[in-house]
């Protein structure tokens, strides 16, 4: 049994914006030597996200636009108040609750030393609060 | 690029490439500014400042050997910062409790290049108005011709004190010739703040007030509904420079709340860009 767990950094550029990392997952896969087994991605940040839907900068953008919709920034949020533990105020529900719908992780099968997925199927980094640098994880388990 | 755009309020204390093991900075930034975030690359500020749309932004050290035991960066860390970017425009600060604070401000401004000092009484633990330790930082700073960017109100740092904005009325009075912003807009203080930037040509005040809700919906409240909008946009739209606090908030925010306030494009250009020129040195006032 293989487990190679690494944790990759992307740099965000815009307030809200997809992310293709999909190269990044296979290549880490293909560096662990895992013939058939798992990978998992998770974000690390809980203002972010990890999402799968077809590469297409249309649907990059009806994403982003789409959870803004559902999860506008002006709403009526309690997490607008002075947190402790950051030492400021709280303002980004909006980004907390994008996070909620749009899913923090993904999983897909490893077969013959390659994950399986849809053709069509992109792995983006969900940034809903950037510009900022992030962390998610990815983890291969197998043989 | 275009250069105009200025945040005049910012911290430096998230920047890995200056704070990353450096355990008093690290220090500084968790248990003296109590800012809780992870480090970021230096990258990250930069596009903050560009989501913003802004292009530069001031930074600010913070000395309170005394008070606190440290620096929160020393001038020398800014000055470094500084050259690691040409969109800071870097401060000073010394300690008002040591006998040498005047001449370290002379003698850092000029070899460092560094264009203002920053003073927190609260977190410096001294009244802005004492004539024994601040006055002679004062008159450096008057004699230098650089503006004095100075705490007030409310801090969210540890075991700090109120400063409330009217003791620098004796400051802006013996100092004619000193420019004076105050910090937070002097927040809960606000009336006491406006009355002073109404008052003496040489004080002016910062937009870097959050301290409950959302930027927009505090800014909403300081400037609609604790002061007449009217204010802002008729008196005072030459004495207000636009400050975030970044990073006890993002700089997006800040520039979001302060333009959602409704005021014309022509008060926004003076309160974004012509003032902190203006106080700079780098333009002539505009409005009398």
């Amino acid at each position: 049994m293989i487990i190679r767990t690494l944790t990759l950094t992307v740099q965000s550029r815009r307030e809200q914006e997809l992310i293709d990392v999909t190269p990044e997952i296979e290549r880490v896969i293909a560096e662990s030597g895992v013939q058939e087994g798992l990978v998992n991605i998770l974000t690390m940040h809980t203002s972010s996200g990890i999402i799968v839907t077809e590469g297409l900068p249309c649907l990059e953008e009806d994403v982003v636009t789409h959870l803004s919709r559902l999860c506008p920034s002006e709403g009526d949020y309690l997490h607008r108040r002075y947190l402790k533990i950051d030492g400021r105020i709280g303002f980004n529900a909006d980004a907390h609750l994008k996070s909620v719908l749009g899913g923090i992780s993904a999983t897909f099968p490893i077969t013959a030393g390659k994950m399986l997925k849809g053709g069509r199927q992109t792995i983006y980094f969900a940034e809903y609060d950037g510009p900022l640098s992030r962390e998610y994880v990815v983890q291969v388990l197998g043989e | 690029m275009e250069r105009a755009l200025i945040d005049f309020h910012t911290h430096p204390l998230l920047v890995q490439e200056m704070v990353a093991g450096n355990d008093e900075l690290l220090h500084a930034q968790k248990k003296v500014f109590d800012i809780q975030n992870r480090l970021q690359p230096l990258e990250t500020f930069h596009l903050e400042l560009d989501v913003s749309g802004l292009q530069r932004a001031v930074v600010l050290p913070l000395d309170a050997r005394t008070a606190k035991g440290s620096q929160i960066f020393s001038n020398e860390q800014i000055a470094e910062l500084c050259r690691l970017s040409d969109r800071f425009v870097g401060f000073a600060s010394v300690d008002p409790h040591r006998p040498d604070a005047a001449e370290q401000l002379e003698r850092d401004v000029t070899r460092l290049g560094l264009r203002g000092l920053k003073l927190s009484p609260s977190l410096q633990e001294f009244a802005a108005n004492d004539r024994d330790k601040a006055y002679p930082v004062y008159e450096a700073a008057q004699s230098l011709r650089i503006p004095l960017l100075i705490h007030a109100g409310m801090t969210w740092a540890p075991r700090s004190k109120s400063a409330n904005p009217m003791d620098l009325e004796d400051v802006a009075f013996d100092f004619p010739d000193l420019k004076i912003v105050i910090a937070h807009f002097g927040w809960p203080w606000v009336q006491e703040t406006a009355m002073l930037c109404l008052k003496y040509d040489n004080v002016f005040a910062d937009t870097s007030c959050l301290y409950h809700d959302a930027p927009w919906e505090f800014m909403r409240h300081v400037f609609t509904e604790r002061l007449p909008l009217t204010l802002l946009e008729r008196s005072l739209r030459h004495k207000v420079v636009f400050g975030s606090d970044y990073p006890r908030v993002e700089i997006k925010n800040m520039v979001r709340a302060v333009k959602e306030l409704g005021l014309s494009d022509q008060a926004q250009e003076m309160i974004f860009s012509k003032n902190a020129r203006h106080l700079l040195g780098e333009a002539e006032a505009t409005y009398k």
